[in-house]
């Protein structure tokens, strides 16, 4: 496969990931805002998101739920707004048209012009922004739909499967180094239980916690099931095996010392993460920890970029 | 013969040859079942289906991207959904004319890179070849694959106020729009169900099979699995969606310049696991772009070396480089003879006659009567930098003939030719527009093929003979009938 190919197809996969963690996750805060009689707070969002580490740009951004969300959206000068990222996931499926199939093509090609139709601002802005947000998140189900029954196995899925749980290790991390930071300046949060619920429904796992705990919502809980749950399809170990999984079936026997480097730094996260536990995490630290983590799950990016995305 | 309410204001050109009616105002034959089909449509369903065609363009992404204050704006290319017909016997007539065109064109261009007998013998001026900018030294003498120049070739077709087909160029580079040739056939197929095997239209879907067999055979290496790809100049490029569509029909790679790395005289493309070598390309990279080290040297779309590897034959490369030469308009004028002196044959299909402004005495005609002349660059194309003497004002036509004055040898003048017009479907009602026909010509070891159909390009504004999809042209599916 072309260096150029693989890095296209792993570059779709993380944008169309990023997207789909980015609405469920403003679908269910702009619900939440809904249901408070406080002022609702966007700013963990907007950290998370928007890739904006600026105190000041935060502030300006404000509460009001509508603005927010046309500026995580729509706004063509946030980079990282969903108009953006499908944008860029649809230009990356553009270049590898030929080994994609055709209906996944269409797929994203049909996503981008939902994104940009103007029955989606409308919503957004003046009706029902949950259905703007449903109709988006239904766009992005039909493309791992779309992939799942339509795409080729090999190499190009391997790709497409390591920058989808690369994004969304990544993902999950900063959700949850985010939420837990925010308990530092108000540590009241930590016996609220909406937040924890709040938490678990942005990332879909609501109803597996309800089945595994059933003393109701403890921060230590959530945090075992977001970072060490097998199960738990969005958890950040379930994210690194599925790393570890696609890329032994990379294997190859002309490049094997590349290859070796890459498997040893994802099977050290692996352990890493594996050997840990709840009481091991506070002992070390969570900011740490996930910190940690974070720039393990980088350099993994890096290395692959270096190793089999480099045009040289 | 009024059998439908879309005919009510059908007024045909006159003076021109309309595809539909006859010269007494009757339907042809061969559009007869089309128009009991229509007839039996509803405005509002032919409208609908109008719709539905525009979807499926958008929604498959067969776009091509307008860049406007900063934005790309996604356009298609407007398609008719009234379908252009050709006989049996139209066609028999048209592929026969283009086999022996192409047939010549080979030779043609076999002879002027090696032993020049058509400059020797005086068909052909001497001082016409060698001010063609697309006329390549570096080909001289290099050994191409089965002496196959022309691989794939889009000759363009117009017809008279008779009827008779005239070749208006060949097209033999890079030519383009092959994929809406095979993308309206589809669109046709969800908008007429059964039309299609009711009429007993032609099927034009072997297109890419017959060009992937042919690339096959071309490989330098013998091996089994030879490594053929198309290279494209990127998505930023107006016929990327062709390139994307060819690429996976024949299932071959799509490669940019920034893939391919020349070593040791040999093409390799970057993978995953290493470089893999290329045995046959595929380019619609024009020459110039091809190779920065032998052409244009600020060209990032081609790859450093390929030519070197070419002239060893280490690599095969579709269409030849330095094809230009042959369908040069100043050297057009010459096919004719070409074709009495290679094959001994009066040519079957026509050339529009053709003044060359870099002879004194045709140049003094053309300015007399500049008002009933087309006026064309030599190397241009996409119907840029045209006069067209009989809409052109005063001014318009002093300053072209500056510029001719310039540099006559970069200059063609042909009389109007008034195009043939057929039906299209616009507001309800069907209007004559104008057409011209695009049949793909494949050619290989093992002869030449052309799929029974072709691009029709429409001239959709009332009265304009360019069909140039760059000044406002569209597309209609085009049948050929058994």
């Amino acid at each position: 496969m072309l260096s150029r190919v693989a890095s296209s197809l792993y570059w779709m996969s993380r944008y169309i990931e990023r997207s789909d963690g980015m609405l469920r996750m403003l679908k269910i805060n702009y619900a939440s805002s809904q249901d408070t009689i406080q002022t609702f707070t966007w700013e963990p969002v907007i950290r998370i998101f928007a890739g904006l580490r600026d105190d000041h740009e935060i502030a300006a951004l404000g509460n009001d739920s509508r603005s927010v969300l046309k500026y995580m959206v729509l706004d063509r000068e946030n980079p990282n707004s969903i108009l953006n990222i499908i944008t860029l996931a649809r230009e990356n499926a553009r270049g590898v048209q030929e080994l994609i199939s055709k209906d996944l093509w269409q797929c994203l090609n049909e996503y981008y012009h939902t994104v940009r139709s103007p029955g989606i601002a409308f919503m957004l802005e003046k009706d029902d922004p949950i259905t703007a947000l449903d109709t988006l998140i239904k766009q992005g189900m039909l493309y791992y739909g779309t992939l799942e029954i339509t795409m080729e196995r090999g190499e190009g899925r391997g790709f497409i499967n390591i920058g989808k749980f690369l994004e969304r290790g990544i993902q999950s991390v900063d959700i949850l180094d985010t939420k837990f930071g925010s308990i530092d300046d108000n540590p009241n949060l930590l016996t609220d239980t909406s937040y924890w619920k709040h938490l678990l429904l942005s990332l879909g796992g609501y109803e597996i916690y309800l089945k595994t705990y059933r003393q109701g919502f403890e921060a230590e809980n959530v945090l075992e099931q977001v970072v060490l749950n097998n199960d738990f399809p969005r958890s950040v170990i379930y994210s690194v095996n599925h790393i570890q999984r696609y890329f032994d079936r990379l294997k190859h026997e002309s490049n094997m010392p590349e290859f070796r480097d890459l498997s040893f730094l994802i099977g050290r996260l692996q352990s890493s993460i594996k050997y840990s536990s709840v009481k091991s995490i506070r002992q070390d630290g969570l900011h740490d920890y996930l910190t940690n983590i974070r720039s393990e799950l980088f350099k993994i990016g890096d290395a692959l970029n270096q190793h089999y995305f480099a045009y040289s | 013969m009024q059998e439908s309410a879309y005919f009510s204001s059908y007024t045909p050109t006159p003076n021109t040859w309309d595809e539909m009616f006859g010269a007494d105002a009757q339907i042809r034959d061969h559009y007869q079942k089309v128009i009991r089909y229509l007839g039996n449509e509803s405005i509002e369903e032919l409208n609908k289906k109008e719709d539905l065609a525009k979807r499926l363009f958008m929604s498959q992404g067969i776009t091509f991207t307008v860049y406007n204050s900063g934005e790309g704006i996604e356009k298609i290319f407007p398609f008719d959904i009234i379908p252009r017909i050709i006989t049996g016997d139209e066609w028999a007539f048209v592929e026969k004319g283009i086999k022996q065109r192409l047939e010549v064109l080979n030779l043609f261009l076999k002879d002027v890179y090696s032993n020049q007998f058509i400059i020797k013998d005086g068909i052909v001026p001497a001082d016409i070849i060698y001010s063609c900018p697309h006329f390549l030294r570096e080909m001289h003498n290099v050994k191409v694959p089965y002496d196959i120049y022309v691989h794939v070739a889009g000759i363009d077709l117009i017809r008279d106020y008779d009827g008779t087909f005239y070749v208006l160029e060949d097209n033999l580079r890079t030519p383009s729009g092959v994929s809406y040739m095979l993308e309206n056939r589809e669109i046709t197929k969800r908008l007429f169900p059964d039309l299609l095997p009711q009429c007993g239209v032609r099927s034009v879907t072997e297109y890419p099979n017959i060009l992937y067999k042919n690339l096959l055979s071309l490989s330098p290496r013998q091996i089994p699995n030879p490594t053929i790809v198309l290279l494209s100049p990127g998505i930023y490029n107006s016929a990327y969606f062709e390139h994307t569509t060819l690429a996976r029909l024949m299932g071959v790679e799509l490669v940019e310049g920034r893939d391919l790395v020349v070593d040791n005289h040999k093409v390799y493309m970057k993978t995953t696991t290493g470089l893999q070598q290329v045995d046959v390309i595929y380019r619609r990279v024009d020459d110039e772009f091809l190779d920065p080290l032998v052409f244009n040297p600020s060209s990032v779309l081609g790859v450093a070396g390929i030519m070197g590897a070419y002239r060893k034959g280490n690599v095969a490369i579709v269409n030849a480089i330095g094809n230009g030469v042959a369908d040069d308009k100043a050297i057009y004028t010459y096919v004719p003879e070409m074709i009495r002196y290679y094959l001994n044959e009066e040519p079957i299909l026509k050339n529009v006659p053709t003044y060359q402004l870099g002879n004194p005495d045709e140049a003094e005609y053309v300015f007399g009567n500049l008002n009933k002349m087309v006026v064309k660059r030599t190397n241009g194309s996409g119907g840029y930098g045209m006069l067209m003497g009989h809409a052109a004002t005063q001014q318009e036509m002093d300053e072209y003939k500056a510029e001719i004055i310039k540099n006559p040898r970069d200059f063609i003048a042909q009389p109007t030719i008034s195009l043939s017009a057929a039906p299209c479907y616009m507001q309800g009602q069907l209007t004559p527009r104008r057409i011209d026909l695009r049949p793909y010509a494949l050619v290989g070891p093992d002869g030449i093929e052309i799929v029974p159909g072709g691009l029709t390009r429409v001239a959709l504004r009332e009265g304009s003979l360019v069909v140039n999809s760059s000044q406002g042209g569209g597309s209609k599916d085009t049948w050929v009938l058994i």
